[in-house]
């Protein structure tokens, strides 16, 4: 069974690019088809250069696509005035906000700009939708903070503050968790989670960030070098879509753990023996070193048997007849690299 | 108990900012009236009180100084101040480069290439121009073409180059022709033409008319008004064009209002008082420091006393008291504004804005 609900944005066959002369166009990307439904986190996700920022900003109106529809609500989205686009998608991009002397109650308060009236006056209604929306991200008691003056997560959690309160069906960001730490990152992603389905919005965000894209968001439009795919973010990996992601000799995608990963030339081949999460670690330190993890069974002579030992730490390092105690993975990978 | 908690904080930053426009308020007439106590003949308080409030009894001389020269210098004084700060704070929003003005964009000059090309142009015929009320019109019409015409170039290229430093450049390159224009005007024009030229761009607060202050007066009364209608757009400006348009702002038209706004503003200051520099960069920077915001419903009148208050005391410094010496007014606001200007360099490139 096939369950549809609206599809709040649609893209068919749409071409992005810039417009290099008059007639000619510098096409980024073609033959883009994805969708979202109401209350869906979308993450945007692709390489450098693949066309990510032209989408969104296709998306959000600011520039035209080539050719192909851009829906959104069932009207294109060049067919909007302004206006009327600032009632239904707001947008937050990549740029840092460094203005002087504006507090976040005055950025977020800006979101209420096609709300009020020409002199911008917030009624008391206006004042308390900005409340609720610094509430929403989470910076109560910052009201009155300088946004020069906060860290760059509050900032881009303020920047949120101001899409909600400009009251819009569908929130597009550009990249939103670049330039911040891992719990940052966590926070907002989660926030953008928890903003689509609690309050049913439509939320598209590009980026780098592999797993909290996985773990957080309902859709992924995953733009490959060839093609553009949508689905669950497990869909596209039991497919095999995110192996395409990146193709290149040094990397590739780890289908268990959901990330890229380096590849590295095996050289050489190593057993281990052991138990605990120990054995994961050590894995890795070997085969970063050039070491190919094998069965102990399928040893042969030259083979290099690492034992850890119960008096944890400590390695046991088996090679050739000869034994060597470590009592790091520091010690032993710089023992393994002078053999 | 939090909600109104936070109400309180959240009125702090207005009714700080309404303190500093009353005290303001109080201050501008004050210097004004010591504005109209300098000059190279001695007045006393009272003599001058008595000329407002009580001229039949005054002294007609005393009368006659100050109804034709030192009230329309000091009004002068005020409207420039005001209107070239309300030029430079909008010129600094949408370009959103804290050393953006009237003066460094090149629109100033780009008004006394209209200046220029009227005077030059039109030769002995015109030779009249600065008494005639409808002289003052061509001249004023003529800086604002001027002004406009730069200013055009100038967002004709912004919508092209994104980097607002290269943007700077650029205006500053523009002014740097445009004065080269101006030159040439002046190689090819004769000795009278050249004359009433050279005296318009030394021209000062001083040399300002009552009749031309009637044209000054409603030009800028109109320029700062639609600044007013634009202080929403303006707010929206501080984002980023990309931020306003998808906030819902019209930004063709949100421009064309502060591009018309800052023409007649810098436009007909230029057309009278000559290119006055630096108050455009430094003074909505005092503003907003004194404020502590960024909204422009309060920077905007801020901004208008702050800078009649400095070209008061430019004014009050050029007259150096005790003297009988008047130096150029351009002098004074450069020597008061440049420390400013540079402490904004210093200060911003610590925080990393520049």
């Amino acid at each position: 069974m096939i369950w549809q609900g609206e599809k709040i944005i649609e893209l068919t066959e749409v071409s992005i690019g810039y417009k290099e002369r008059a007639s000619s166009f510098n096409v980024v990307k073609s033959g883009i088809s994805v969708y979202a439904l109401k209350g869906e986190l979308v993450a945007v996700i692709g390489g450098n250069g693949v066309g990510k920022s032209t989408l969104l900003k296709t998306l959000a109106g600011f520039q035209q696509p080539v050719s192909g529809a851009v829906m959104v609500r069932g009207e294109k989205v060049n067919a909007y005035r302004e206006k009327e686009l600032a009632l239904i998608m707001s947008f937050v991009s990549t740029e840092i906000i460094r203005v002087p002397n504006l507090s976040v109650f005055n950025l977020v308060s800006l979101g209420r700009f096609p709300h009020t009236n020409w002199f911008g006056k917030l009624q008391d209604s206006d004042r308390q939708i900005v409340e609720e929306a610094i509430e929403s991200v989470g910076l109560q008691g910052y009201e009155n903070r300088m946004i020069n003056c906060i860290s760059d997560g509050e900032r881009q959690k303020a920047m949120i503050a101001r899409t909600l309160a400009q009251d819009t069906d569908v929130i597009v960001l550009d990249e939103p968790t670049a330039f911040l730490d891992m719990s940052n990152k966590y926070e907002i992603v989660h926030i953008l989670h928890k903003l689509a389905h609690e309050k049913g919005k439509t939320i598209v965000f590009s980026t780098h960030d592999l797993t909290t894209a996985i773990s957080e968001s309902d859709r992924v439009w995953l733009m490959l070098k060839e093609s553009v795919e949508q689905g669950a973010p497990e869909d596209l990996i039991l497919s095999g879509y995110f192996t395409k992601l990146f193709q290149s000799d040094h990397l590739f995608f780890d289908q268990e753990k959901g990330d890229f990963r380096i590849r590295k030339t095996m050289k050489r081949k190593a057993a281990i023996h052991g138990m605990g999460f120990a054995v994961d670690w050590t894995i890795r330190a070997l085969e970063r070193n050039g070491y190919e993890v094998v069965h102990p069974a399928n040893g042969s002579s030259d083979i290099v048997f690492v034992t850890i030992d119960v008096d944890y730490p400590e390695w046991t390092l088996t090679c050739l007849e000869r034994t060597a105690k470590f009592n790091s993975l520091l010690s032993l990978c710089r023992f393994l690299n002078e053999l | 108990m939090i909600v109104s908690d936070k109400s309180v904080n959240m009125t702090i930053n207005s009714t700080r900012g309404y303190k500093v426009l009353i005290i303001l308020s109080l201050t501008v007439p004050l210097f004004f009236l010591l504005d109209l106590l300098v000059g190279s003949y001695s007045i006393s308080v009272r003599e001058i009180l008595k000329t407002i409030f009580n001229p039949e009894n005054a002294d007609s001389q005393i009368v006659m100084i100050i109804n034709q020269f030192r009230i329309p210098k000091a009004v002068t004084a005020i409207l420039a101040g005001s209107a070239l700060s309300v030029a430079g704070l909008q010129m600094q929003t949408v370009f959103r480069n804290p050393l953006a003005g009237p003066y460094i964009l090149g629109i100033s000059s780009g008004a006394s290439l209209g200046v220029a090309l009227l005077v030059l142009g039109t030769g002995g015929l015109l030779g009249g121009v600065f008494v005639s009320v409808a002289g003052s019109w061509g001249i004023v019409s003529a800086a604002w073409l001027g002004s406009g015409l730069v200013l055009m170039v100038i967002f004709i290229i912004s919508a092209r180059i994104k980097d607002i430093m290269t943007i700077l450049i650029l205006g500053i390159l523009i002014s740097s022709a445009i004065s080269s224009v101006v030159n040439i005007l002046q190689y090819f024009s004769n000795e009278s033409m050249l004359k009433s030229f050279v005296v318009w761009t030394m021209g000062s607060l001083g040399s300002v008319t009552n009749i031309q202050l009637s044209v000054l007066f409603p030009s800028v009364m109109i320029g700062i008004l639609i600044a007013l209608l634009s202080s929403k757009f303006l707010d929206a400006f501080l984002l980023g064009e990309n931020y306003a348009r998808s906030m819902g702002m019209n930004i063709m038209f949100a421009r064309m209002m502060v591009f018309l706004s800052t023409c007649i503003l810098a436009g007909s200051i230029t057309a009278f008082c000559g290119p006055i520099g630096f108050i455009g960069i430094a003074v909505p920077h005092i503003a907003r420091m004194l404020l502590q915001t960024a909204k422009h419903s309060l920077l905007i009148p801020a901004t208008i006393l702050i800078g009649a208050l400095m070209m008061l005391v430019s004014d009050i410094f050029s007259q150096l008291p005790g003297s009988n010496i008047t130096l150029p007014v351009n002098s004074v606001t450069a020597l008061l504004g440049i420390p400013i200007v540079i402490w904004i360099i210093i200060r911003n490139k610590k925080s990393g804005l520049i």
